[in-house]
């Protein structure tokens, strides 16, 4: 009876160290979503120019890393999570890509028209109506400059500048080596001043 | 323009790129960060069940785990025996030899060997032909 006993407080104290391993995980997580989350889906939304959409983007994202790597070292996160939602962009572009042939063979066109630019207006508390509409403006002629780019150009660019990501982590990110990370990047800073150098210097 | 002078525009505009980036990220609107944060933890969700989850089905585990040793254990017991020959097969292997035939055949002299051992050796044979 006293071996039983033994044996069922041995097993709750592992039980406890296992709640207590996954709780703060768990926290450790939380912050590193809430730090994330934001800049993500900008990214996202760049990218794709769909809130929505880039949100629901970022929340799958999100679980997967949650799911399944939850448990590698943090510092693993956000390479990792930045290349989980950088597969789920360009999933969704080959979709959308396949959608609107479809729509035009139809006849009814891609569906660009369906981005609210009043939805997905940022906040504009605690700003002039002057500096608001030169910043939209301005923010404007990046997103538009950074469409232009190509898809791993702009991941290159969007990794390294907006996320923060060394080049070692943008690899990782991007699945590719790092010479390509600085090949890309240097392409992209290059085209970006073709188009917007005159209009911010 | 020189090289220097390339490198200064080069950061200037991605500088300014950063600074416009921050602020959309800072900009973003309430309706905005809240289903970011619906999303965040329908994510963490994933942790705390995923742990839950493993935990229930540690029992289980433990279970199938014992059945998979005894199964593992009963066959290998199994395999090692020696293969048994069922007593059939060894009374039809005794009655289709030759030897046993010609037994049958004088089985009334070997009840008489049988008989006379038993009580002393002073009885005559049955079929004596001698």
């Amino acid at each position: 009876m006293n071996a039983y006993a033994a044996n069922f407080t041995v097993s709750c104290k592992v039980e406890d160290r296992r709640e207590v391993v996954t709780l703060q995980r768990e926290a450790r997580l939380n912050r590193f979503f809430a730090d994330v989350e934001k800049r993500a889906l900008q990214i996202a939304e760049i990218s794709i120019r769909d809130r929505d959409e880039a949100l629901d983007l970022v929340q799958d994202a999100m679980i997967k890393l949650a799911r399944n790597y939850a448990g590698r070292p943090d510092a693993e996160w956000t390479p990792l999570f930045y290349r989980i939602l950088q597969n789920r962009i360009r999933d969704w572009q080959r979709r959308q890509a396949v959608k609107n042939k479809v729509m035009v063979f139809f006849g009814r066109g891609a569906e660009e028209e369906d981005y609210d630019p009043i939805a997905a207006a940022p906040d504009t508390a605690g700003r002039s109506p002057d500096q608001e509409l030169q910043n939209e403006e301005a923010m404007e002629g990046l997103q538009g400059a950074l469409a232009a780019l190509s898809g791993r150009q702009r991941e290159a660019f969007m990794l390294r500048m907006f996320e923060g990501l060394n080049v070692a982590g943008t690899a990782v990110a991007m699945g590719c080596s790092e010479g390509s990370v600085k090949t890309h990047y240097s392409r992209a800073v290059h085209s970006l001043r073709e188009t917007l150098g005159e209009h911010w210097q | 323009m020189n090289e220097r002078d390339d490198v200064a525009i080069d950061d200037a505009l991605v500088n300014k790129a950063q600074q416009l980036f921050d602020e959309s990220v800072n900009g973003l609107d309430g309706a905005t960060r809240s289903r970011l944060n619906r999303g965040r933890q329908a994510a963490l969700s994933e942790v705390s069940g995923g742990a839950r989850r493993f935990n229930q089905w540690i029992p289980a585990g433990g279970v199938a785990a014992a059945a998979i040793v005894l199964m593992v254990v009963w066959n290998g017991n199994q395999q090692l025996d020696i293969p048994q020959v069922p007593e059939v097969a060894t009374d039809m292997e005794i009655l289709l030899n030759e030897d046993s035939l010609e037994m049958i055949e004088d089985l009334e002299f070997y009840s008489w060997i049988d008989l006379d051992a038993e009580i002393g050796g002073d009885l005559e044979p049955v079929n004596n032909v001698g």
